[in-house]
């Protein structure tokens, strides 16, 4: 109980450092630090979306690159050709993404692990190859777009600092919706098909229903996260949008550890910030990344979060059996 | 009074390959009643049990229960229309708290939809305190309220079997279809479990019930259905059923373990 | 034109078939999927590049050589990566991933070691093409087929009449029961892994001839392979072989009649076709629904 009435200082502590970042950030002339924040804000936003679909209800999706593209394609041709204003363009990609993913859910809830994960890849190429070989080139094929950033109310977030604070935003409500998802009916049905599907379907739980929510629910934060970077690199082309891509939101969500709220964010920053970081290394960036993400998985296969997790559950535990043999 | 039937199974057959697991099998099992199936091994009860709640769909024949036809119908929609089930092979959802395990249970009885959920508004709210309160108070009716939330996988075997059987009870059923619900309990367990049964009954759930353990089953059976080789071959009283000749020869010729 | 597209659509469906093969093999071994094939067929179209044109070997010792490289490479992958995984018992996707792990590091090793740009095989056949039926057929598509059939027959003859293929099967029946038995299940894992990896290296240096050798050679054809193992059904041999010769016909027919832009669409609308209508492929493989 004392623990609660901490809690909120600590909540208040870390808004105050959240909002007060892009100006820490000037001032010891990092700038670069707040297009980087802009970044996992998004990516934090797309993970947490997959954890929704994977983490909570169990379906791997190794296509989820598709309502990226969705989502920032959707939002890019929505404004170029008929001129609807950014904001709303970004909605109706993101509810168009969910749309599509509803419908392939569908057929794909009757698969099995392996094989739904080959029904996502194929997805997730096909989409790939229509951006890039477009009906009349309305994606701008191998060229890609360009395309405006966000306009709120009057108020353009052509700057880095601005974006920042929208993203900031994003990301607490979509969190926060995750946090109320799951912790609702609709959550728990979630976990009981990912635990059991058998017994959920059972306990009068729809389980194609569910899943079938679960993914479009996922495709909606992946889709928004998509074209949150279309407006904030204000260009995209398809070379964003490949299997590799999908392979990354995968690998940030293991990364962190799967069915939680904080794992997504640990593991997207995390990733993004290792990513960056072997730009430099040019062209052994994948190998090193590779053998990283081998030594990962093999070293902490509960994600960084999940493994933190287990320890402090372990640590906890000794302190409470010691206190019990104590009583 | 006229009895109530509340599960009326009439002509039921259902074949894997040649081999007929169901063979015509006819059952009416009155309201608030414990029923009993018995059989040897291999006699297909546990198909049975399938057909009646959804995981199965009969080749030929019906369900009706409480006046509406089931048979064909899902998993999902048989609990929804008011049979809850457990599984013979504990099936429970091992990472989620034992207080979780019932309120998914509760799933068809709660009414908030997709929105009310993810708004968490007054409704959704209301409900969620009710049914938590309502999971406490069925945990608390089998002696589990301190476990409340504690891990499911982590509770001993027996305390299992009991929270399969809440969670059941979690969804109002009028009917709960319970499938060897005292395999691997010890003999105090089994008492327990006898008393509780009684106490189901109490609460106006009709019981319908495989298990191995005869004396079980003489004792809190009202009524006894007997199967061999898919096919009924008897019903009646415990007391009549222990005299029928076939019934006698069915489990001493048979491969009684 | 037509008896062009088709021999080049035989030859594509062999490598497919290759593929698929191996896909089956380690899921009816492992009950697991191995994304790296398609990148040990890059390696392999390398390395025999290597072995027969900077060091000057017979293209039949390159060829063994390569493709007993690749068979220690998927030999060692499964020992020292998948096993140890399995052990920990992780959930599938962190097994998933661990082959795209090693995908990754396949393919910038290559990109390292060799180079970015294009290398075409020296001949390797006295004589260019042949006249079949009227039209000129290259040597390489010829022995490419011709080689895929006798790799897919020696599988066959191997898994069928050998001791330790009869091994093999048994351990991918029931590993339990296997074990019981004295079959050593977790070698004859290792070598289905091994056997994969060898037949993606042979379809690699079979194909480098004919197509020439660059580093994205493999992922895609390895990544569409998928489909042709589903299509005739996943985990089934005859199932792979059909299959992939299939997938290889349509695709070449599709670029051929219809559109070459959307050639590589083909493959994976069939692999959710088939998937979403008609899970257990053409041969009613099972091993899928379970």
């Amino acid at each position: 109980m004392e623990k609660n009435k901490k809690l909120p200082v600590a909540k208040i502590a870390l808004c105050m450092v959240l909002l007060a970042l892009p100006f820490l950030f000037t001032a010891v002339g990092f700038q670069y630090g707040v297009l980087v924040c802009c970044f996992a804000f998004l990516y934090i936003i797309a993970v947490s979306g997959l954890d929704i679909d994977f983490g909570y209800c169990g379906q791997i999706s190794m296509g989820h690159a598709a309502f990226f593209a969705i989502g920032a394609y959707g939002s890019v041709m929505l404004h170029q050709y008929f001129h609807i204003p950014i904001i709303f363009t970004m909605v109706i990609a993101t509810v168009l993404a969910a749309a599509v993913g509803a419908v392939i859910a569908y057929p794909a809830s009757k698969l099995v692990f392996h094989f739904l994960s080959l029904a996502t890849i194929a997805f997730g190429e096909i989409v790939y190859s229509l951006l890039l070989n477009s009906p009349k080139g309305v994606t701008g094929n191998a060229v890609g777009m360009f395309t405006d950033s966000i306009n709120l109310l009057g108020f353009s977030l052509s700057s880095n600092e601005s974006f920042y604070y929208f993203g900031l935003a994003c990301t607490a409500i979509f969190l926060m919706a995750k946090w109320l998802m799951v912790n609702s009916k609709v959550g728990r049905a979630w976990v009981a098909i990912r635990e059991n599907p058998h017994a959920a379907g059972g306990m009068g739980i729809n389980v194609t229903k569910y899943k079938v929510m679960a993914f479009a629910v996922s495709a909606f934060y992946t889709g928004f996260a998509g074209a949150m970077y279309a407006h904030l690199v204000r260009y995209i082309g398809p070379d964003t949008f490949t299997q590799k891509q999908s392979v990354m939101f995968v690998t940030m969500m293991l990364f962190g550890g799967t069915g939680s709220i904080l794992g997504p964010i640990v593991g997207a920053v995390l990733v993004f910030s290792i990513t960056e970081g072997l730009r430099m290394f040019e062209q052994y960036q994948m190998l090193i990344y590779g053998a990283l993400l081998l030594v990962v998985i093999v070293a902490l296969p509960g994600g960084v979060y999940g493994e933190m997790k287990k320890l402090a559950g372990k640590l906890l535990q000794k302190g409470k059996g010691g206190e019990k043999s104590a009583a | 009074m006229v009895k109530r039937v509340l599960l009326e199974i009439d002509n039921l057959c259902l074949s894997f390959g040649g081999l007929k697991a169901t063979n015509d099998v006819t059952m009416h099992m009155e309201q608030k009643k414990i029923n009993g199936i018995i059989g040897p091994n291999g006699a297909g009860k546990t198909t049975f049990f399938n057909q009646i709640s959804g995981v199965y769909k009969p080749d030929s024949g019906s369900i009706v229960f409480d006046g509406k036809r089931i048979d064909g119908l899902k998993p999902f929609q048989i609990n929804e229309a008011g049979i809850a089930r457990t599984y013979q092979v504990i099936n429970l959802f091992k990472k989620m708290s034992v207080i979780e395990n019932v309120m998914v249970g509760m799933h068809p009885r709660l009414k908030a939809n997709f929105f009310d959920s993810l708004l968490h508004n007054k409704k959704q709210k209301e409900e969620e305190a009710k049914a938590r309160e309502k999971a406490l108070d069925l945990l608390d009716f089998v002696g589990l309220k301190e476990y409340a939330y504690a891990q499911a996988g982590a509770l001993s075997y027996g305390q299992q079997r009991l929270l399969e059987i809440v969670r059941g009870l979690a969804s109002d059923p009028k009917l709960i279809l319970l499938d060897e619900p005292a395999a691997g309990m010890n003999s105090t367990e089994k008492v327990e479990l006898n008393v509780l049964l009684r106490q189901i009954l109490e609460r106006g759930v009709t019981i319908l019930i495989v298990e191995h353990d005869m004396k079980l089953m003489m004792d809190i059976s009202d009524r006894i259905f007997v199967l061999n080789y898919g096919k009924k071959l008897a019903e009646g009283t415990p007391a009549e059923v222990q005299k029928n000749p076939e019934v006698i020869a069915a489990y001493l010729g048979g491969d009684e373990e | 034109m037509l008896l062009q597209i088709l021999v080049s659509g035989f030859v594509l469906g062999c490598v497919y078939g290759l593929i698929a093969l191996g896909y089956s093999l380690i899921y009816k071994s492992s009950g697991l999927m191995n994304f790296v094939q398609g990148d040990v067929l890059t390696l392999g179209a390398f390395l025999g590049y290597t072995f027969y044109s900077l060091l000057g070997l017979p293209y039949w010792l390159s060829l063994i050589c390569t493709v007993l490289t690749a068979f220690v490479f998927g030999l060692f992958m499964e020992k020292f990566v998948i096993r140890k995984l399995l052990r920990k018992s992780v959930l599938a996707i962190y097994i998933v991933l661990a082959t795209i792990a090693i995908q990754y590091i396949l393919q910038n090793a290559i990109q390292a070691i060799w180079s970015t740009k294009m290398l075409n095989y020296p001949q390797i056949f006295p004589v260019p093409s042949v006249s079949v039926a009227g039209i000129m057929v290259q040597s390489e598509s010829i022995f490419c087929i011709v080689m895929s059939f006798v790799c897919m027959a020696g599988l066959q003859f191997f898994m069928k009449y050998t001791r330790f293929g009869t091994a093999m099967r048994a351990a991918a029946m029931d590993a339990k029961a296997a074990q019981a038995c004295g079959i050593n299940t977790s070698l004859s894992t290792g070598i289905s892994w091994g056997i994969a990896a060898g037949m993606a290296a042979l379809a690699g240096i079979l194909l480098g001839p004919i197509y020439g050798v660059f580093i994205m050679l493999g992922s895609t054809i390895g990544r569409k392979g998928f489909a042709g193992a589903i299509m005739g059904g996943y985990g089934n041999m005859y199932g792979a072989i059909v299959g992939g010769i299939l997938l290889g016909l349509v695709e070449t027919l599709v670029a051929g009649y219809l559109s070459s832009t959307y050639k590589d669409m083909i493959a994976y609308a069939l692999l959710l076709l088939f998937l979403f209508v008609k899970p257990t492929g053409i041969f009613n493989e099972r091993a899928i629904t379970e």
